[in-house]
């Protein structure tokens, strides 16, 4: 075969065919580009519902962790300290009763779902093949009210408003892995983070919603468990984390221990925590590491971002659902279509091209050559699909980040964790309820980013399509004989 | 040039079997101008497909310059197609979408040829032809008459040792085969080819230094060649 000339005529010819062909090659391209189009599009709306689903459960758990280690609550029908009281008594069952003065309270509690394990869990956790880095960490409520006085109950022994407590979930924060845990995920707005001077210090970094509400900046108090914390810094957070405020873990520990909250009794003076954050030392490893957790604290629930995952409800699950299932089941489909439609037009046009094929077998054409000039043309054909498949993708990503709606995500406040349930009476019968704060909903507003993956993918994708259709036509021609070129047989 | 030897080619068609070539024994001179004469459905173009290396015959042995065709393999009579037989079609067979130079340009493909002599020689064989002012035409754009025109130049371009011509003028009115006749003569004498040309047609093969008729896929006895001198 010729070199400079061969080459030259070959794309005299390609272009020529193309242009003689162009409505039947813009179908096949157009085709291409439809099924293309949707794999971009469902394929960033996919990472965009991932990456919304990664940020509500890496707000709960900080970026870094892929394990978390917590232990679920006391069945329900135990007392439950956090539960609000009726007239007389502010908390049923723990022992505060009005009496000649206002009795302020400030206790520290466990969050609700969560009970205890013993701080040394941690270090059994950190020792554990493929385990990265493990810390502790406490999720507590801090609930501030005043027992009144028996002068200050109204008719019928109403309390007054300051009887009913207001509460603020409090996290202790383990300083030794500030990148594991909750407060990994939060940036600092003003002030400054935690150092590790810090771990026995009175000072605090509290959430930028909660330092507005409460009229907080970088230096003034907040009081948890009747100490007086000082803000050294102000930080925003992703939609779905919980605290309101973060203190050094040797600290939030102190406190919970000397609580006056009964809710610790029978724990010894061991040190406690609420949760395990666990790293991994690979993504692979995960499963293996979660698998070997779960046989050292078998009394605990162990927890992946793939299980957690399956905890979260709302719009935002769906959305996963549809975009894994039906999106991706759609694009493979349409694409199918396309390679049908344009394998079809293939075929068709090497059949109309009958004689001409032949006559150039007739001329000398070696069927190598015959079929290089059929699959350049598919080629190009690909190539203008995937360009407009590409364009297309962006396009539909645009419109489903402009037209999809607010996505929500429920999560138990502390996941991992069973929320208690409250059972009650009254005239219309037996009444099942969850305390207050127990689930967390999160409005998530959805993206949906194109990646170079995703767009190397849909050109791969449309060129393969196209290559694979003029294989069809090529496969033809190849059979084709010279005498094709004849127009009937004597 | 040619010697056939008791050559036959058959078809499967709708269940049955056509031979459409049968038993045919024939031996082609160098620089010999012979026609192949029969009416429609007699096998002559078959026989000319065979002699173009374009089909295989089931039995016989078919050579041309002392290689048996039959027993060639495909890539070889792929060589001995693009560089030994020029062929001329009765329906032009010209690709629509090339110019009437690029047309002549695809015979020299398969050939390791510079781009500027590619566009040299074939802009040569239309003007030997007396088309070099319709070299930049689509065939749309060109009568019957010269669209066979750039025929006979593609099939010219590349300096075969044989021309086989089927039917070159059944497509063409009485004045425009007479042209195309005065042509393949003049080229047949002014460059020692070895021309086979089929035709119904007995005006015109009379031309033809020997006639051989065919009917019903046998080649019957040679008729007397006119003489020409």
């Amino acid at each position: 075969m010729s070199e400079h000339g061969g080459h030259a005529f070959y794309f005299t010819y390609l272009r020529r065919e193309l242009q003689h062909r162009r409505r039947q090659a813009l179908l096949a391209a157009a085709g291409l580009a439809v099924g293309v189009g949707l794999v971009v599009t469902v394929t960033a709306a996919t990472a965009g519902v991932s990456g919304a689903e990664a940020a509500v459960l890496h707000s709960l758990y900080g970026v870094g962790t892929d394990v978390s280690v917590t232990k679920a609550a006391p069945d329900p029908g135990t007392p439950d300290p956090n539960s609000a009281g009726t007239s007389g008594s502010a908390h049923k069952g723990i022992g505060y009763s009005p009496g000649k003065r206002p009795q302020p309270v400030d206790q520290l509690i466990a969050a609700a779902g969560l009970s205890w394990l013993p701080a040394s869990a941690v270090a059994q956790v950190a020792r554990v093949h493929n385990v990265a880095a493990a810390a502790g960490g406490l999720t507590l409520t801090d609930s501030q009210f005043t027992v009144p006085s028996l002068s200050q109950l109204g008719p019928g022994g109403k309390p007054p408003a300051s009887a009913f407590p207001t509460t603020s979930s409090v996290d202790g924060v383990d300083l030794s892995y500030l990148g594991l845990g909750p407060f990994a995920s939060a940036h600092l707005v003003s002030g400054r983070g935690f150092a590790g001077s810090d771990a026995s210090a009175d000072v605090a970094v509290a959430d930028s919603g909660y330092a507005t509400a409460h009229k907080l900046r970088v230096g003034s108090s907040v009081t948890i468990g009747f100490h007086r914390f000082t803000v050294i810094g102000i930080v925003s957070q992703p939609p779905a984390s919980a605290a309101d405020v973060y203190i050094p873990l040797a600290r939030a520990q102190a406190l919970a221990k000397s609580s006056p909250v009964s809710s610790f009794s029978g724990m010894t003076s061991r040190d406690m925590v609420t949760n395990i954050y666990v790293a991994a030392a690979s993504a692979a490893d995960v499963p293996a590491v979660r698998a070997s957790l779960a046989r050292l604290l078998h009394a605990a629930t162990v927890s992946s971002s793939a299980d957690l995952a399956s905890q979260v409800s709302g719009s935002l699950n769906s959305a996963a659902t549809l975009a894994a299932d039906l999106g991706r089941w759609l694009a493979v489909g349409v694409l199918l279509a396309a390679f049908a439609v344009a394998s079809l037009l293939t075929l068709a046009a090497v059949g109309r091209r009958h004689a001409e094929l032949g006559t150039l077998k007739a001329l000398g054409w070696p069927g190598r050559r015959v079929i290089a000039q059929l699959l350049g043309e598919s080629l190009v054909t690909g190539i203008i699909g995937a360009v407009l498949g590409v364009a297309l993708g962006y396009g539909g990503a645009a419109i489903v980040r402009a037209a999809a709606p607010r996505l929500s995500a429920t999560v138990a406040q502390s996941p991992g964790a069973t929320p208690p349930l409250s059972i009650s009476m009254n005239s219309s019968g037996a009444h099942r309820s969850y305390p207050p704060g127990s689930f967390h909903t999160v409005a998530v507003q959805m993206t949906a980013p194109v990646t170079a993956t995703a767009v190397l993918l849909a050109v791969t994708l449309a060129l393969a399509g196209a290559l694979l259709a003029g294989a069809f036509g090529s496969w033809r021609a190849s059979r084709l004989q010279p005498a094709a070129a004849m127009s009937t047989v004597e | 040039m040619y010697n056939l030897s008791g050559v036959t080619k058959t078809y499967t068609k709708h269940g049955g079997t056509i031979a459409a070539v049968q038993d045919a024994s024939l031996s082609i001179a160098d620089g010999e101008w012979i026609a192949i004469q029969g009416r429609t459905g007699s096998g002559k173009s078959t026989l000319l497909q065979l002699l173009g290396a374009m089909l295989r015959p089931d039995h016989g042995v078919l050579s041309f310059q002392d290689r048996d065709l039959a027993s060639l393999p495909e890539t070889m009579l792929t060589q001995v197609r693009a560089a030994e037989i020029g062929f001329v079609f009765q329906a032009f067979n010209l690709i629509p979408t090339l110019s009437a130079v690029e047309n002549v340009e695809a015979a020299l493909v398969p050939h390791r040829v510079p781009p500027a002599e590619l566009r040299a020689r074939a802009a040569l064989a239309l003007d030997s032809v007396g088309l070099a002012d319709r070299a930049h035409h689509l065939p749309s754009e060109l009568s019957g008459g010269q669209q066979q025109r750039v025929g006979i130049a593609r099939a010219l371009v590349k300096q075969p040792k044989v021309l086989l011509a089927d039917e070159p003028t059944g497509n063409l009115d009485v004045d425009t085969r007479d042209e195309i006749m005065s042509l393949l003569e003049t080229l047949w004498r002014e460059r020692g080819l070895t021309l086979v040309l089929v035709t119904h047609d007995s005006g015109i093969a009379g031309r033809a230094q020997r006639i051989v008729a065919m009917k019903d896929g046998r080649l019957s006895i040679a008729l007397a060649p006119e003489e020409h001198s």
